[in-house]
């Protein structure tokens, strides 16, 4: 079976990075419970969605966990 | 099934075009229709099932249930923790090619860790890939 192509998004980068994601995105400063932003953020959220897809075309980084900051989430 | 050792990283290569991936999101928020059963949060060790949620769902019919975090925003806007309709937003945008018309949701906390590995994981991707066979799964936590 052929595996499908997968990029995890987590803001537990220190516990995913123990599972070994294929890819990974870790939106900063985000908290728990706010995986993809704040409510009512729906382009934040987008942004941080089709950031996470992007780790998909871009060079691989297997078990790499890429930081970015979102500095309109605003203080954690 | 094949087992993957445990020093591997799963890893499959993306091959294709974004623009006409379908992409699917499997989430261990909890999330789940609510006209499904509820994961049991009684349950000390954790609720080991995991629910789909048809592509097609409105989010006004989905919500969480989860105990181990704070899941009000979410209550208020689900995705914050299951982007549903900013995935829409990106196949009518032409970002990706399609909404996958099948998602997962489970509870991600449990006490029963090797049956979480060896056990619910292998089901929901075998679901995944049998059902719907997404070209991405966008995994997330809450």
């Amino acid at each position: 079976m052929r595996g499908i192509s997968t990029v995890l998004v987590t803001v537990s980068p220190e516990a995913s990075r123990q599972m070994r994601p294929p890819r990974a995105l870790h939106p900063v400063p985000f908290k728990v419970g706010n995986a993809f932003g704040r409510p009512s953020m729906r382009e934040l959220q987008t942004r941080v969605l089709r950031d996470a897809l992007g780790l998909l075309t871009g060079p691989p980084r297997p078990g790499e966990i890429v930081d970015r900051e979102y500095p309109e989430y605003g203080a954690p | 099934m094949t087992q993957i050792a445990r020093r591997c990283i799963p890893f499959t290569p993306f091959e294709g075009e974004l623009a006409k991936a379908s992409v699917a999101l499997v989430t261990a928020a909890g999330v789940h229709r609510r006209d499904q059963p509820a994961f049991n949060i009684a349950d000390e060790l954790g609720d080991l099932t995991f629910r789909t949620i048809g592509g097609d769902a409105a989010t006004a019919d989905l919500m969480v249930t989860h105990h181990h975090y704070d899941h009000a925003d979410a209550d208020r806007d689900l995705n914050v923790v299951f982007p549903l309709d900013a995935l829409r937003d990106l196949a009518r945008d032409g970002v990706i090619g399609a909404v996958a018309p099948e998602h997962v949701g489970f509870m991600g906390y449990t006490m029963q860790l090797r049956r979480m590995y060896e056990e619910t994981a292998p089901e929901i991707a075998a679901r995944v890939n049998q059902e719907s066979r997404p070209d991405v799964v966008v995994l997330s936590g809450g």
